[in-house]
């Protein structure tokens, strides 16, 4: 039964890397020794579980070897044969061997595959069970002393992670634990129109058994269960925690790890059920349906008065150059989520319109969801609601609408600490009510070099600077933008504290130049700009593999808004066309919310990253 | 040392520390009276905390096996049977939490003993009581207790395959009557049983329900010895009892589905069932945000690939999840992953569907393969990975197949190459430590060496490869990347050392050696930035198979190009770069037939000595000078490669002298290091700056055993020392 899922341990380690949590799963370790029993080559594997202090000094010595907890990812000049990096492969930045009891003969000890999240100040490693085969297989590929696997051909990391389910499932036990540290358990928003936004699975269990025993969601977060609303351009990277210190709630982990996988093998990781299955339990009251079987995802039946939402949000992701030989990228990654406060277990199904203006890329469905009826514009979609509220669909899809915000930025630098800029914007060009621009806001982010004061005044809006940044405020919460388009600009210098070479501080100055006798005449006065920029790149530190680019290289604004009255891909749900079966009369709501992801306008007059649009 | 006995809280969640970290264990395993009973009679306490309770709980199940006595399992089954048959009004304390993970922890530990004596009547008493707990379906305020009893029996059946092969039918009909969400629990105990009777071939009714299931006995098949070699599967009924469970996939949870289907394709295998009714009632999940049911999917796709097409379907599917950015990262990256995993397996199949598949989608496919801006670097060093593979895949279809007339399906590697890399372009001019060269030199690495594994039964040949358009790019791209920043020299030169060390692919840095050596050389700018190119120089100074005579003009007009630059500003800077270039002419020596570079070197070397400004540069070409005119070649390079790796060994007190530059060397026998005495000796005859004039004897270099110590050899170190200076 290898391609299911058992975890033989689990370890939290906290940002001092001393394990603040540990979980063991003894029976799972039993078959994992009778694997070893079978297996002829037994000895040349670390046969046991070990113990928490030995597991974290195995993953301070990783992280000593590997310059980070998460290790380089890719082959470096200095990775050593036997490591991670070794295999060159980024996705040992997620899934690492650890050895422990290092002074013992390095053979025997390697621990793999141990899937490493790290949420907050936390690193979750979960160790799937794996067969000893498998184990040997990563050493070997760790262990070649050649120059790296050649695709297709070789033995390779991916036909070994194809093979392994139970890395999958570890990675999904690793996230659900890492959102139980931080808390970050909130269900997908449902916004219905003029009232504030529903809660989640409590609130309908609330509505209908009268506990009260939990918070409302947060209000307005965007897409919630999405990685994407939480890292913006240039943020930390993911090695740095994000979330402020929280003590780990060690009674929910327990209880959640006990209720989820009892014997190591996952059978629900939805926090809200197990959490209300805990709170609430059952009474003799709540009766089964009569004729169906009730999911095991659907714990609880809903009761009162019936109502269906549905909400899309939308991130629009766009990348404008204003050039001639580099086409503007503009993408829109949306999903619909849903609440179905319907009694029974019914079936909803509803035509999804707008595809072909959508230019719909990529569908996906909560498992709940069938599709049917595919055509060139509209596809059936059938599912059997769970409780509370959930994502039903995920789509990327191209801005029908064109950008809300589109024009261009230049910024010239005219002298080593003085830049002049230009905005010309025009904002929701061929937008029509009730499509309403709630807020429009431009950043110009600095964050190598110090803002001492900005001139000029834009044609609207307000302008602040902070310490590494000049921030303009065009469209703001009071008076939305609704039914027109405006054009605004915004001409200005901006001044910068003198730029000092950051070698000797930065982080990563190990990279010495040893010709610095050669480049005497560098350091003679630089006013060309393009030397300027090439003088400020020289000690740009490395970025993280997980950031799409090396930001601080570029000069670029960028725009954050919110749009709220309908989808901007196109993809909509006529509330009329969607029934429900068995029939019941229940009022569906239709909302839509688009907000910025990742909205760029790079310094038409600089370098900016692209790629190829064939 | 004994310890006290734990009472309170804290003294508990010690012990669970000492268990955990793994020290400090002894005291507790001496304690009276034994840890086990405490622990036993703590769990039944009303006045104890529940928290701490589950918290013993998980201690008991995760570290039974340290501290609790086997034969004492008893007594374990009879705390459990008092606290699920409590009286309703004692629920205050014993919770349904708490009945739960009794029965877990209790089950945990009855499984880890299993192998022990006497364990089997213990294991009939707990399925007995799980069994009484299972058998009230549809059973309100307990549902998800006979839930969690479900999983407990299935624990147990799983680590005794058949032990429930009597009461199946029972466990069928109870499967069929749960309507609640334990379903999930009923429909995953009845699976594993009958995977278990399938596997181990046993010949049971499954529709008997004539055995009582209660009192338990475990079945006498168990313990036959010839235990899973039955052959007389039940057949029809069997398909009749995977025909109900197929009917199910809607109720489970992602996690269920996982562990049904797992259990479920060995049983449609054995019973030689169409795969295609799993297709219907599955495919359809791959659809789903899911990762766990794609892969799911995947899993049972792989398992019957020859039976099933629309392998382009999945693929496709798989590209497209990865282009989801909703998905955390890591879910990217391991659907590139299945995606190559799988297309390899596709490919090594079938290679005509897979040909078939890529001709249909032609640009379109490969625009999609393109990393996309806003992809993070690691998703974006796999997409070029993706590319990579396939331009092997091509290389090894049109080497295989004779026709080409899908040509129009396919793209040409190289454009897919040039524009693939558009996403790290900034490589280019990034500081060399930086992420995008990391990524766009390791996809140099893998389209060069695409289509030619390391296995020794590889058959393609350097021919395929040389000729291959990629590496003729790839020559001309690193050639330009080195003139136009210099900065990068040192990663090129890091690159071809990584090919150089590869015993399969050394010929392939050998031969961008020569290329750069053709085309590089020629086009370098004369100027105090060249020394920027001296990695790479020392490359191909080492390399045998490079005529050293480009090389050694490029240095002689850099030395006349020296001398006519100096002046008061550039002291310095004439020394350091001087000694650097000697330094590769040294290398030279060291590799090279002395035949080989008599001329030019020679010629190089006494302009060195007449003109150059420096003086320890001078001193350096004329040593080099006298060794090259008087020394025998053979010789001449044992004596050089010797002080290679006495300065290996030594860390050099010559802070800037040109050996820092030197490449580190695989260290020589210690023997020979010894015997440098014997071969040289060097005298100053007359103090320094008055003149330059050195008197080199030689030995008969006969290895001497007169004087072999290694004190000898650091006095000799002293005189290299003022050799230098």
């Amino acid at each position: 039964m290898s391609s299911g899922c058992s975890i033989r341990a689990i370890w939290i380690l906290n940002n001092l890397d001393a394990v603040v949590f540990s979980r063991r799963f003894p029976v799972v370790e039993k078959r994992w020794r009778a694997f070893c029993n079978t297996d002829n080559e037994i000895e040349q594997l670390f046969s046991s579980l070990p113990s928490d202090s030995d597991l974290s000094d195995a993953f301070l010595h990783r992280r000593h070897r590997e310059g980070s907890a998460r290790g380089f990812g890719i082959r470096k000049s200095n990775s050593s044969l036997g490591s991670d990096s070794w295999v060159d492969d980024p996705i040992t930045r997620h899934i690492i061997g650890l050895y422990i009891n290092k002074e013992m003969e390095d053979d025997k000890n390697l621990l793999w595959p141990l899937i490493l999240h790290i949420k907050g100040y936390y690193s979750i490693l979960v160790l799937p069970l794996v067969e000893p085969r498998h184990v040997k297989a990563y050493a070997r590929l760790c262990k070649r002393p050649d120059c790296g696997s050649s695709l297709g051909l070789d033995d390779s990391l991916s036909s070994l992670l194809l093979d392994l389910p139970a890395i999958t499932g570890a990675f999904m036990i690793a996230h659900a634990i890492g959102d139980i540290i931080t808390g970050d358990t909130v269900e997908p928003e449902v916004i219905i129109n003029a009232a504030p936004s529903v809660g989640g699975l409590f609130d309908s269990l609330t509505g209908s058994i009268g506990i009260s025993s939990r918070a409302k969601p947060v209000a307005p977060q965007s897409a919630s269960s999405s990685p994407l609303g939480t890292t913006g351009p240039g943020s930390a990277t993911a090695d740095t925690p994000k979330m402020g210190s929280r003590p780990l709630d060690k009674d929910a982990l327990r209880t959640f790890i006990s209720s989820s996988m009892p014997f190591g093998t996952p059978l629900d990781l939805n926090y809200s059920n197990i959490f209300s299955i805990k709170v609430n339990g059952f009474s003799a009251l709540d009766l089964p349906p009569t004729d169906q079987k009730q999911p095991a995802w659907k714990p609880y039946l809903f009761k009162g008065k019936q109502r269906m939402l549905f909400t899309t949000h939308e991130t629009v992701h766009a990348a404008l150059y204003d050039r001639d030989e580099i086409p503007d990228i503009i993408s829109v990654s949306g999903q619909i989520n849903c609440r179905a406060d319907l009694e029974g277990l019914p079936d909803v199904s509803f035509p999804l319109t707008g595809l072909n203006i959508a230019n719909l890329e990529v569908s996906s469905y909560h498992p709940c969801a069938q599709v049917s009826d595919q055509g060139p514009d509209k596809q059936g979609v059938v599912f059997s609601p769970p409780l509370g509220n959930f994502v039903l669909m995920r789509y990327q899809a191209t801005c029908a609408l064109g950008p809300p915000v589109k024009g261009f930025y230049q910024l010239s630098m005219v002298s080593e600490d003085k830049g002049a800029f230009l905005f010309k914007l025009c904002l929701m060009e061929g937008y029509k009510a009730p499509l309403t621009m709630e807020f429009c806001t431009v950043t110009m982010p600095f964050p190598r070099r110090r803002v001492i004061s900005l001139d000029g005044i834009p044609s609207l809006g307000t302008v602040s600077t902070s310490e590494h940044s000049v921030e303009w405020k065009i469209v703001t919460g009071g008076r939305g933008l609704t039914g027109k388009s405006i054009e605004v600009t915004f001409p200005g210098t901006v001044k910068f504290a003198p730029w000092k070479n950051q070698m000797a501080r930065s982080a990563f100055g190990t990279i010495v130049d040893e010709d610095s006798d050669n480049e005497a005449e560098n350091a003679s006065s630089m006013v060309n700009e393009e030397h300027f920029m090439e003088k400020m790149n020289k000690d740009l530190p490395p970025v993280d593999l997980e950031e799409p680019f090396c930001w601080q290289a570029y000069n670029y604004a960028k725009v954050s808004f919110k749009i709220v009255g309908a989808s901007v891909s196109g993809i909509s749900i006529d509330p009329k066309s969607v029934s429900i079966y068995p029939a019941v009369k229940a009022p569906v709501e239709f909302s839509a919310q688009v907000t910025s992801g990742d909205y760029i306008l790079w310094n038409t007059l600089g370098k900016c990253p692209h790629v190829a649009t064939v | 040392m004994t310890a006290q006995p734990p009472s309170k809280p804290h003294e508990w969640e010690t012990l669970i520390e000492n268990f955990q970290s793994g020290t400090g264990i002894e005291k507790w395993n001496s304690l009276e009276p034994p840890l086990s009973d405490l622990l036993l009679s703590s769990l039944l306490r009303k006045d104890f905390p529940l928290q701490l309770k589950l918290q013993l709980l998980i201690f008991l199940d995760e570290f039974s096996t340290s501290f609790f006595p086997h034969n004492h399992l008893n007594r374990l089954i009879e705390s459990l049977k008092i606290v699920l048959q409590s009286p309703l009004e004692a629920s205050v304390y014993f919770t349904p939490l708490f009945k739960e993970h009794f029965m877990i922890s209790v089950t945990s530990v009855v499984v880890c003993f299993s192998e022990e004596e006497n364990v089997e009547t213990v294991t009939e008493n707990l399925v007995e009581l799980l069994l009484t707990v299972i058998n009230r379906p549809n059973f309100g305020s307990d549902r998800h207790t006979r839930a969690i009893a479900c999983e407990c029996l299935r624990e147990l059946e799983r680590s005794k395959p058949c032990l429930l092969s009597d009461v199946v039918g029972h466990l069928w009909s109870l499967c069929q009557n749960e309507r609640t969400h334990a379903s999930q629990s009923y429909i995953l105990l009845f699976t594993t049983v009958i995977h278990n009777i399938v596997h181990n071939k046993l010949s049971v009714s499954i529709l008997n329900t004539s055995h009582p299931m209660l009192p338990f006995n475990t079945p006498q098949c168990v313990n036959r010895d010839d235990f899973g070699s039955d052959s007389g599967l039940n057949t029809k009924e069997l398909r009749r009892a995977l025909a109900f469970l197929l009917e199910w996939p809607q109720v489970l949870t992602p996690c269920g589905m996982m562990e049904f289907v797992s259990m479920v394709i060995p049983v449609v295998v054995a019973l030689e069932l169409q795969p295609s009714m799993l297709r219907v009632q599955l495919f359809g999940m791959i659809h789903s945000y899911d990762p766990l049911l794609c892969h799911v999917v995947l899993t049972m796709f792989l398992r019957f690939i020859d039976a099933f097409d629309g392998q382009g379907e999945v693929s496709n599917r798989l590209l497209l999840i990865s282009r989801e950015s909703h998905h955390y990262l890591v879910f990217r990256l391991l659907a590139i992953h299945w995606l190559l995993g799988f297309n390899q397996l596709v490919f090594n199949k079938q290679q005509s569907s897979y040909i078939e598949k890529k001709s249909e989608h032609g640009n379109e496919a490969c625009s999609i393969l393109y990393p996309s801006l806003f992809d993070p670097l690691a998703l974006k060093a796999l997409k070029l990975d993706l590319l990579a593979s396939g331009s092997v895949l091509r290389l090894k279809s049109d080497s295989n197949s004779s026709s080409h007339d899908d040509d129009d399906g396919w793209i040409d590697p190289v454009k897919v190459f040039e524009q693939g890399l558009l996403s790290v372009s900034s490589f280019k001019w990034l500081p060399p430590a930086s992420t995008e060269i990391a990524i766009a030199f390791r996809t140099f690495h893998k389209f060069l060496i695409a289509g030619s594994s390391h296995s020794d039964s590889d058959p393609s040949t350097t021919r395929n490869l040389l000729d291959s358009m990629i590496f003729r790019t790839l020559q001309v791209m690193l050639v330009n990347m080195m003139l136009e920043s210099r900065k990068l020299v040192p990663v090129v030169a890091a690159f071809v050392d990584r090919l150089l060390s590869c015993k399969k692919h050394s010929w392939l840095g050998e031969r961008l050696l020569q290329k750069f050596d053709e085309h590089l050389l020629p086009k370098v700018k004369m100027d105090y930035k060249l020394v920027y190119c001296f990695p790479i120089f020392d490359r191909i100074a080492e390399n045998q198979t490079i005529p050293p005579s480009g090389l050694l003009e490029l240095l002689t007009n850099f030395m006349i190009f020296l001398v006519e630059k100096h002046g008061p500003d550039t002291v310095m800077k004439s020394w350091s770069q001087g000694s650097r270039a000697l330094g590769i002419c040294r290398t030279m020596l060291v590799h090279h037939h002395s035949s080989r570079l008599f001329l030019r070197l020679s010629r190089l070397l006494s302009f060195t000595c007449l003109h150059f400004p420096d003086l320890e540069v001078r001193d350096n070409s004329r040593t080099y000078l006298r060794m090259l005119v008087c020394i025998p070649g053979k010789k001449l390079r044992e004596i050089l490669s010797l002080g290679g790796t006495l300065l290996g060994i030594s860390p050099s007190s010559h802070q800037t002298s040109f050996f820092n530059v030197q490449s580190p060397r695989p260290s020589q026998r210690f023997k020979t290091f010894k015997n440098l005495t014997s071969c040289i000796h060097f005298e100053r005859v007359t103090p320094l700056l008055v003149k330059q004039f050195w008197s080199l004897s030689l030995s008969s270099l006969v290895v001497s055993n007169s004087k072999p110590d290694y004190l000898e050899g650091i006095r000799d170190l002293e005189q290299w020392d003022r050799l230098f200076w």
